[in-house]
């Protein structure tokens, strides 16, 4: 079958990433001929989510192929269950187990056979990542009308870590005057202050920050009068920072985050269904709308820059007995031929993560919540550690079970990092140890993932390096970077316009060129 | 708000070339499309049908050709209720290919989801697929069959109906989230979030 591929393109797209995929959604939108190819048998790459068969493979070929150690590394899974259940209880067919029955049943003894019994159930992020409401990626999504191949979901509740325990952090307005945490007068404070941050415009800085540039955060919040649970609340929970964080930087965040109320839910944020991985996935099929082709298990040789016969010159790929040529080239960082990669970028801080499946959320509550807890750092050194749970209503585990990840810049290695953290608020014994307060961790992954997020050039004019997964909560520097390398591409077009809906596609009698679209007419108007 | 009750998305595979968007033209627009290209600009066809009085719109997707080099995304099978697996009974290979097939829809479409086989091009005269034998692996894994011409338009009609009546009566005895008009919260308005996923309301 792979003979039939096609040798001659405008644009290859080399890896499924989050970046790689929309250049290819934007190019082919706008007409580019588009190949888009990924070396392994799945999409999404470092971006990929896997089901837990999957994931098993990912972690056997990272620990058997030394070239993969180069991108994750200090991998150890643990479980915490048994490998069978105990042959007193009785298996039930979980498939066809109405919901009623689910109160009545004592909890289910969960065991490493149920797992790969229902491991399709699982859909574990290898870059879990949150969308603000009004984000980048939201207003894309919405623009480009590619928010149509996904589903989202709100996250409930945002909590932090207050004088040993977990608290919620009222997020909206209402939250604010409702919670007995604050009294009266801190709410007034509060309020002031927010209003001065969302004023706050990085162009026209305006008098409420212009002496602020060199001092920290914490001292503006404490500064402003703030009490110290406020102070924690704004600092760790709002801003994710940590003591040392600068305030201009804290004040973005804090813009950011309240930019993003009040569209869709409690909270500033968004949660794909299925996980983060879904999203390249969405763009990818958007390219493929538009004429993109698509090959997956095509790993390539060789990139080299070559004239054709007839003078014109291309970025040559070798790639299994075939030689593709293309005018650019838009290729993952993780693809890329390192002799093509410009000299190295300073050294950046590579990035520790950890998976939990567990038996509970954190912090129980009436509905299924989707929470995030911005962990303060616990020691003075530490850096700030951002936790994500997301439950079966997600459609990332089995019923009874929550997917807990841990995102934090790298200390010393991903489980000396992340480990103290995870003990406050599971159950990490084996076995034994019943702490009625915490959920059970049932299993575990650790691992690092090298920093690959800052920009790279190559060497080679049209060659465009697409960056790795950062530490951050969103997708805002990937959507960034696809909109750059698209601009350099395809100068002076239109990055992603709105796609037709399938009601204004109109078909014309002879249509072996496609159809054509008549966009503005009608937009809104019912179709019936 | 459109009217209808019910709204089900039905997604087709099988091999490049079997006649699957010819099928959803056929169906959605009474016309079968001369060119021989692959799939271009089409992500989905609508068509409102109506069951025992009841209106149900029927969201049909096309596989936008990323099935000529096995390169479907899983996000394609999410929330399909129904999946029709297409092969062409003029073409050993494409019916061949159906475990294939079959292994994929089983890691990634909900397991719950109504399957179909359907043997297309009955109007060639060159057929390599006996019926029974299109029948017999369609009954050794649980799926409904059908043989269709979309260019004689025989069956094709049936096909989707059969889809329709099949998936409302689900909807209406397993009481199916109904669908209530919004394309998951994302549309650029405010919403509210419900219990259910995004787009699919109880």
């Amino acid at each position: 079958m792979d003979d039939d591929l096609p040798t001659d393109f405008q644009v290859i797209v080399v890896g499924t990433g989050m970046v790689e995929s929309i250049v290819a959604a934007a190019a082919s939108r706008i007409g580019k001929n588009v190949l888009h190819l990924d070396s392994s048998d799945h999409y999404g790459g470092l971006w990929a989510s896997y089901n837990f068969d999957g994931l098993q493979k990912f972690i056997s070929e990272v620990q058997s192929n030394p070239k993969r150690q180069w991108q994750v590394y200090n991998l150890k899974e643990k479980w915490y269950i048994e490998k069978e259940t105990p042959q007193t209880d009785v298996e039930k067919g979980e498939e066809n187990k109405t919901e009623t029955d689910d109160k009545a049943n004592p909890p289910k003894i969960w065991s490493q056979a149920a797992f790969t019994f229902e491991y399709r159930k699982f859909n574990i992020d290898l870059t879990p990542k949150l969308l603000f409401s009004r984000g980048p990626l939201v207003e894309l999504l919405i623009s480009s009308n590619i928010a149509r191949y996904a589903e989202f979901r709100c996250v409930t509740r945002v909590l932090t870590w207050l004088e040993d325990h977990l608290v919620p952090v009222p997020c909206s307005r209402a939250d604010v005057f409702a919670t007995e945490a604050v009294s009266v007068v801190e709410k007034r404070m509060l309020m002031k202050m927010l209003t001065n941050i969302v004023g706050y415009n990085e162009d026209e800085m305006n008098n409420e920050f212009k002496d602020w540039h060199d001092k920290t955060f914490k001292e503006y919040l404490t500064h402003k009068g703030l009490t110290p649970n406020l102070i924690h609340y704004v600092l760790f929970a709002i801003a994710g920072g940590t003591n040392k964080m600068p305030c201009l930087e804290g004040v973005k965040e804090c813009k950011k985050f309240l930019m993003s109320l009040g569209r869709y839910g409690n909270t500033p944020f968004l949660w794909p269904m299925y996980g983060s991985g879904e999203l390249p996935q969405c763009f990818c099929r958007l390219c493929a709308v538009f004429g993109g082709v698509y090959c997956l298990n095509r790993p390539i040789d060789k990139v080299e820059a070559k004239t054709l016969d007839e003078g014109r010159n291309v970025i040559a790929i070798a790639s299994k007995s075939k030689t593709l040529n293309c005018d650019h080239l838009v290729i993952g960082i993780n693809e890329c031929p390192k002799e093509l990669l410009s000299p190295e970028p300073i050294e950046s801080s590579d990035i520790s993560k950890a998976v939990f499946i567990t038996n509970g959320s954190i912090l129980k509550s009436e509905k299924e919540p989707l929470t995030l807890l911005r962990f303060p750092p616990l020691a003075d050194d530490d850096n700030a550690v951002t936790v994500l749970e997301v439950g079966p209503a997600t459609g990332s585990c089995p019923k009874g079970l929550f997917v807990v990840y841990m995102i934090s810049n790298k200390e010393k290695d991903a489980e000396s990092d992340l480990m103290p953290y995870a003990e406050k608020i599971f159950e990490m014994s084996d076995n034994g140890g019943q702490d009625a307060e915490k959920p059970k961790c049932l299993w575990s992954l650790f691992y690092n993932v090298h920093d690959t997020s800052a920009p790279t050039s190559s060497i080679l004019d049209n060659v465009h390096v697409c960056s790795g997964p950062d530490a951050q909560l969103d997708f805002d520097r990937a959507v960034e970077q696809a909109e750059q390398i698209f601009k350099k591409i395809c100068p002076g077009e239109e990055f992603l316009p709105r796609a037709p809906d399938p009601e204004e596609i109109v078909f014309d009698e002879d249509v072996t060129h496609g159809p054509d679209f008549c966009g503005e007419a009608e937009d809104d108007a019912p179709q019936e | 708000m459109e009217d209808y009750k019910f709204l089900f998305k039905v997604v087709l595979v099988g091999n490049a070339g079997v006649g699957k968007t010819c099928l959803v033209r056929r169906f959605t627009q009474g016309l079968f499309p001369p060119g021989q290209g692959a799939t271009i600009g089409v992500d989905f066809m609508i068509k409102t049908v109506e069951v025992d009085g009841e209106k149900v719109k029927l969201q049909i997707w096309d596989t936008a050709g990323q099935e000529r080099f096995r390169s479907i995304t899983q996000s394609y099978y999410r929330s399909a209720h129904a999946l029709i697996l297409v092969y062409d009974i003029s073409c050993q290979p494409t019916f061949d290919c159906l475990p294939d097939w079959l292994r994929e829809i089983e890691e990634y479409a909900n397991n719950k989801v109504l399957r179909i086989l359907v043997g297309n091009k009955t109007d060639r005269e060159d057929r390599e697929i006996p019926r029974h034998i299109g029948d017999d692996f369609a009954q050794r894994h649980g799926m409904y069959f059908l043989e269709t011409s979309a260019k004689e338009a025989e069956n094709v009609e049936r096909l989707f109906m059969e889809i329709a009546v099949e998936l409302m009566e689900q909807a209406k005895c397993k009481e199916l989230p109904k669908y209530d008009g919004s394309l998951g919260p994302i549309n650029g308005k405010t919403t509210s979030v419900s219990d259910s996923s995004c787009c699919l309301r109880s």
